[in-house]
């Protein structure tokens, strides 16, 4: 038994012991813990878990299914999850930018939310655009309204002082219920009780393109995504703008004495992220949707968070973070109706994840205790942690 | 007028516990946004435990109220060892912790709700039904002129909170374990120093607004909504971080807030009953509690004090 236990220790600090490592190790191991962990529920629920896994995938075009509908194959299906998977990597983005500067943007839904409706209304309800002018003004909407919703948190909190936690979380619920009053009001279809849909040239997903046999969605949004994710990586790390929102996110203190202008940065970073929020609510409302319904903030701002944290809110650790979760999110209708787990079991498997995912500063800081005291003097090392810290 | 008085109470009453809560966690040092997620589950073992014993006790009778509400406060307690375990043992960003974790109380408790619920009701559907609490109204106090109405259609929860409130007060500012309390939030070292475990503490003070956001939570479950199902989470337990922290982390202008929000919110709906308007103006009127709560932090964040050791992990050797 104590052997055993041994052998673990060796074998974590083999995988995860590499501090330089660290930064992809630990996020692939929590990762790793949490899909344990949702094997595990699912297993108690009396489905076979490697077949709801499976599913997720089907379900997402990444592996084949047993039978398709008309026009459809896996590609189809890709496309599809592509289109779930773009608002999802602007959201994700957004959040890690306002980490990156030491704040939390939980407006992130609120944010998409009055982007898209703002879109729709500008832009989307109007007839006679040419597809590209129509498309080109929805995006062009998405930022400058995000941007102002952004940076009126940021204002808040650098001329006001008010905690950009709080100050987001009541910003979404007035914008909720604003742009839901004029969904009422004006733009209700009322026989799906959503907003009215926007018109086909303003989508920013082509839908049910004929290609090969196929009809096919195509997200235009998604390159723009991932171009974008890149540009973040060099704004972030090879400017000084970058630096000097790191800074502030970092050590605020020394920022100021460095002479860097901290409430400025603050301002701009949150405008960014407001910037990146537009963006993802309109390729949510406008692209992967085609109305809004009243009521209920997308969900997807919510995740975002999880998926920043879990990317270690660096642009690159992002993509791959939120097409983790996004396949989770997606992939669930496939799997609930093929091995008959509930859907919702996609939304606790993202819960633990983000759970493992806090801790995972606590992992490395126990896996390098371990490393440096040896496994075999763990009990010994435990105790000394104590005298050492007394001291 | 008399409506929007006891409406806005309940509303508001609930709301305040969930503050103390919030106060008790802050002043000892725990940044606390988790609890939203504590009433929500809070609400949800509350309104399990009345569908449960729904054959052995008598649907809406004192006893099965009594105990809704003590499962509910000890589901809110034993679920806030999770923001404990993460801010005091794993040493976690106190923020982090506390939006992890009302994201996972919203994803488990509408999955266990949806998976219980034919088990034990035989239906599929995602809500437990619960109906209202019984009201009750005092009798002579709620004679006297204009002041009476405040004793009037009370629900039972709000006779507990204010008995609630008046302990919590009572310790965090008489009793030595609150002074204690309130000088972890400040200065952990000279608690320490004092030969008194800080993490200890801590983990009361989670435990305290986990049992008291449980109870707020099943106020809610057992009047505005009259059910348990995952429209609990509406930000209640922001409103209710917006209060303390309007309140300057006090427990009685706290209670200040919290009747501001009620007020705000039941005067919006009385006004669109009498003007007799569309039902989309209800909308309207639902801003209105957050929207006061942003502006007047606006005006009062400035001059607020914090806890000075707030959202700090308590190291020994730190100076």
């Amino acid at each position: 038994m104590k052997k055993g236990k041994h052998l673990i220790q060796r074998g974590l600090i083999l995988l995860l012991g590499n501090e330089k490592t660290q930064p992809i190790t630990l996020p692939l191991f929590a990762v790793f813990l949490s899909l344990l962990l949702g094997m595990v529920i699912i297993a108690v629920t009396g489905a076979n878990p490697v077949n709801a896994y499976q599913n997720l995938l089907q379900g997402c075009g990444i592996l084949p299914k047993p039978s398709y509908a008309a026009y459809k194959n896996s590609f189809t299906d890709f496309t599809g999850f592509l289109n779930a998977w773009t608002p999802m990597l602007f959201a994700s983005l957004a959040v890690a930018v306002a980490l990156k500067a030491g704040m939390f943007n939980i407006g992130v839904s609120g944010q998409m939310l009055i982007s898209g409706f703002m879109a729709s209304i500008l832009a989307g309800y109007a007839d006679g655009l040419s597809g590209l002018t129509a498309k080109f003004l929805v995006l062009l909407v998405g930022i400058a309204v995000g941007m102002l919703s952004g940076g009126l948190v940021g204002w808040l909190k650098y001329r006001f002082r008010v905690n950009e936690v709080v100050s987001t979380i009541m910003l979404n619920y007035i914008l909720l219920y604003a742009v839901s009053f004029c969904i009422h009001m004006w733009y209700i279809n009322p026989v799906s009780r959503q907003s009215a849909p926007v018109t086909q040239a303003s989508r920013l997903t082509l839908l049910d393109v004929s290609a090969g046999g196929m009809k096919i969605d195509i997200p235009l949004g998604i390159l723009l995504a991932i171009g974008i994710a890149f540009l973040l990586r060099f704004l972030l790390n090879r400017t000084t703008f970058g630096f000097e929102i790191r800074a502030a996110g970092k050590s605020p203190e020394a920022a100021r004495y460095a002479g860097m202008q901290v409430g400025k940065n603050m301002v701009l970073a949150m405008m960014l992220s407001g910037a990146l929020s537009g963006l993802a609510g309109v390729t949510y409302y406008l692209g992967y949707f085609g109305s809004i319904r009243p009521k209920v903030l997308p969900a997807v701002g919510f995740d975002a968070i999880a998926v920043a944290l879990l990317g270690n809110s660096n642009p690159a650790g992002v993509i791959l973070s939120s097409f983790l979760i996004s396949i989770l999110e997606k992939g669930n209708t496939y799997m609930s109706s093929r091995s008959g787990v509930p859907g919702e079991i996609a939304s606790v498997i993202t819960g633990i994840l983000l759970l493992v995912s806090a801790c995972t500063g606590y992992i490395r800081y126990r896996i390098n205790r371990l490393k440096e005291c040896g496994p075999n003097t763990e009990e010994k090392g435990r105790k000394g942690r104590r005298g050492e810290q007394s001291v | 007028m008399n409506r929007m008085i006891i409406d806005g109470l309940a509303f508001a009453l609930p709301l305040f516990i969930m503050a103390v809560g919030g106060i008790y966690s802050e002043q000892s040092g725990i940044t606390n946004l988790a609890l939203e997620g504590f009433q929500g589950v809070g609400a949800f073992t509350g309104a399990l435990f009345v569908i449960m014993s729904a054959d052995v006790l008598k649907p809406g009778s004192l006893p099965q109220i009594l105990l809704a509400f003590a499962a509910a406060m000890a589901g809110g307690a034993v679920y806030s060892l999770l923001h404990a375990l993460l801010c005091i043992r794993f040493r976690a960003n106190m923020v982090i912790s506390g939006i992890v974790i009302n994201i996972l109380a919203m994803a488990v408790t509408a999955y266990l709700t949806k998976q219980l619920n034919p088990l034990l009701t035989g239906a599929p559907s995602d809500k437990f039904q619960l109906g209202v609490s019984m009201r009750i109204t005092i009798p002579v106090l709620s004679n006297i002129p204009v002041l009476g109405v405040v004793f009037k259609d009370l629900y039972l929860f709000e006779i507990w909170i204010v008995l609630l409130a008046v302990i919590a007060w009572f310790i965090l500012y008489k009793s030595r374990f609150g002074l204690r309390l309130r000088a972890c939030g400040d200065h952990p070292q000279a608690v320490d120093a004092a030969g008194v475990r800080v993490e200890r503490i801590r983990l009361w003070a989670v435990l305290v607004s986990g049992a008291l956001s449980g109870f707020a939570g099943m106020c809610f479950a057992y009047s505005i909504s009259a059910s348990f199902s995952s429209a609990i989470y509406a930000g209640y337990g922001y409103l209710a971080i917006a209060a303390m922290i309007f309140g300057n982390w006090k427990i009685l202008p706290a209670l200040g807030a919290c009747l501001l929000f009620g007020f705000a919110r039941s005067g919006g709906n009385e006004i669109v009953l009498l003007l007799q308007m569309p039902g989309a103006y209800a909308d309207l009127v639902m801003i209105l509690p957050y929207l006061l709560t942003l502006l007047l932090l606006v005006f009062f964040s400035g001059n607020n004090q914090a806890p000075r050791a707030l959202g700090e992990v308590y190291e020994k050797g730190k100076r």
